[in-house]
């Protein structure tokens, strides 16, 4: 598996510079992953591609190319939904069958499973994604990127916990409150007399952690699915690990957590999920190709589970 | 506790609290615990069920006065996460709804959206309005339970997202069913709300659609 990813020199993401990332090396990632697969572009049968939900003119690169691909190869061409395509490939390497998934990264906080006919979301984040709030957090105290490995190495050493807002509506969750207040105690004068970037860097894992950990634990009980997932970059945590193993052993569910290489974003995950589209479903044609930057998974009915 | 207090069994182990089924001197109670989740940290712990518990207590009592029906509040022991309150005697919303005719429930919906209205403009957020947290007794009396998240506000972001979780667990818990439902929802709402303001009401339903459309790739300018 061949990744390129974009890394901003500064600041957090802009939709302009990732799309010309995207532009200036889709043709080197696509060589380099042939390459490793030791296969030729004439091998390739399918060509699955990320239709939703993301930044339009990111998505619209990745569309194109794929366009590109299936027409001048003459091969049949797969719109995948990013966030389908976490699960699936969690489902797969986990070995597991019908989790409850909590999926965290920078973009996304969804707490999903599968009941009529589709990922049904039980709770999500009202405003900024764990993995946004973290590195936004990270960016304002100068801790260099990436942010939330780092954020979890600093709070291993803290001996303090500093109260900070704790939000749960019903299975949602909401953090820029809890964001803003943690800037707040940072850049508050006589910061570094009362509390060390530790103590705050733990503080706010703890409590981001609790919240996603609650509402998973509710969407548990109500779903009573027996089996939990975890995937998306911020799984890689091992103290949010830790809580959602201790809420899955609690309500007798088997725990698994996506391996890293695969929990974060990659290429290997849309293409197996085209791949169970395509054995269930067919193709699609160039129409349905289009980029959908705001569609929701829930909306989406998954053939291959019926 | 006085002899004339008896917890007497265990009849629900939810993810957030236990309920025991009892006696308050002649009356049949639920004992509702606040339990110590042990992935959380022992002092955020504790400041989050003492919080609910208190928050809760302080909703029941308050919403009474619009005339919504919720368990009435006999003791409250906020150190150690305890709320005594009425034994509602009913089926849960959340099981109903597969067996009731549709006339039925929407009227029940109609009902619960007019309710809902009441606390909102009274600036009242539930905060988990589920089909489990409603109870539908034989007499066909509809009663509101699980204030622990409740909130006082008056914005309509904080209305809308109310909305939005209930719109959500239909739609994730009742399949099929859920346009008519949350449909008849919202226009007991409507009746009830525009009362109050048409276009705060408007305004409250759009912005469902507004909440939806977030929880990933926040634009630029709504990001902080």
């Amino acid at each position: 598996m061949i990744n390129d990813i974009y890394l901003p020199e500064k600041g957090g993401i802009h939709p302009v510079m990732v799309k010309e990332q995207h532009l200036n090396n889709f043709k080197e990632t696509i060589e380099r992953a042939l390459i490793e697969a030791n296969i030729s572009l004439e091998d390739v049968s399918l060509i699955a591609f990320s239709q939703s939900p993301g930044l339009g003119p990111v998505l619209k690169i990745g569309a194109l190319v794929a366009r590109l691909l299936s027409q001048s190869l003459e091969i049949p061409i797969v719109a995948v939904n990013h966030c389908i395509a976490h699960i699936e490939i969690g489902r797969l390497l986990c070995n597991i069958q019908d989790p409850l998934t909590l999926y965290v990264s920078g973009g996304n906080t969804i707490v999903s499973a599968f009941e009529s006919g589709a990922y049904q979301i039980f709770g999500e984040t009202l405003d900024l994604a764990i993995g946004n709030m973290l590195d936004s957090f990270a960016r304002e105290a100068e801790i260099s990127h990436p942010g939330g490995p780092k954020i979890e190495k600093l709070a291993q050493k803290a001996s303090h916990y500093i109260s900070l807002p704790y939000v749960v509506k019903g299975m949602d969750l909401s953090f820029s409150g809890l964001f803003t207040a943690a800037k707040r105690v940072l850049k508050s004068k006589k910061f570094d007399e009362k509390y060390t970037l530790n103590d705050l860097a733990y503080s706010l894992q703890e409590t981001s952690f609790a919240m996603l950990t609650e509402v998973t634990e509710r969407a548990l009980a109500h779903t009573e699915k027996k089996e939990v997932l975890l995937t998306g970059g911020v799984a890689a945590n091992k103290r949010l690990q830790e809580m959602i193993s201790y809420i899955s052993e609690e309500h007798a569910a088997r725990f698994e957590v996506v391996p890293a290489k695969y929990a974060g974003d990659n290429g290997a995950m849309i293409a197996w999920t085209g791949i169970l589209r395509y054995k269930s479903k067919g193709s699609n044609n160039i129409k349905e190709t289009i980029i959908k930057p705001k569609e929701r998974m829930d909306k989406i009915l998954i053939p291959w589970r019926n | 506790m006085n002899s004339s207090i008896i917890k007497k069994e265990l009849i629900k182990k939810g993810a957030e609290a236990y309920l025991y089924y009892g006696k308050w001197f002649d009356k049949e109670v639920i004992f509702k615990h606040r339990i110590p989740k042990k992935y959380r940290l022992k002092e955020l712990d504790e400041r989050i069920r003492v919080f609910r518990t208190i928050n809760e207590a302080k909703a029941l009592i308050k919403v009474k006065e619009y005339g919504i029906n919720v368990p009435k509040v006999y003791e409250i022991d906020s150190k150690n996460a305890f709320i005594i309150m009425d034994f509602i005697p009913g089926k849960k919303l959340k099981d109903l709804v597969p067996i009731l005719d549709d006339s039925k429930l929407i009227k029940y919906f109609q009902n619960i959206g007019q309710f809902i209205a009441r606390l909102h403009i009274n600036g009242e957020i539930h905060g988990d309005i589920t089909t489990s947290n409603v109870i539908i007794t034989e007499q066909e009396e509809i009663f509101l339970i699980d204030f622990g998240l409740h909130e006082f506000s008056e914005r309509i972001e904080d209305k809308s997202v109310d909305l939005h979780l209930f719109k959500r667990v239909l739609m994730s818990s009742h399949g099929d069913t859920y346009k008519s439902c949350f449909n008849a929802f919202l226009q007991g709402y409507k009746v009830i709300y525009e009362k109050k303001s048409k276009k705060e009401c408007d305004a409250i339903i759009k912005n469902i659609e507004v909440i939806e459309s977030r929880g990933r790739y926040i634009k630029k300018s709504e990001r902080l």
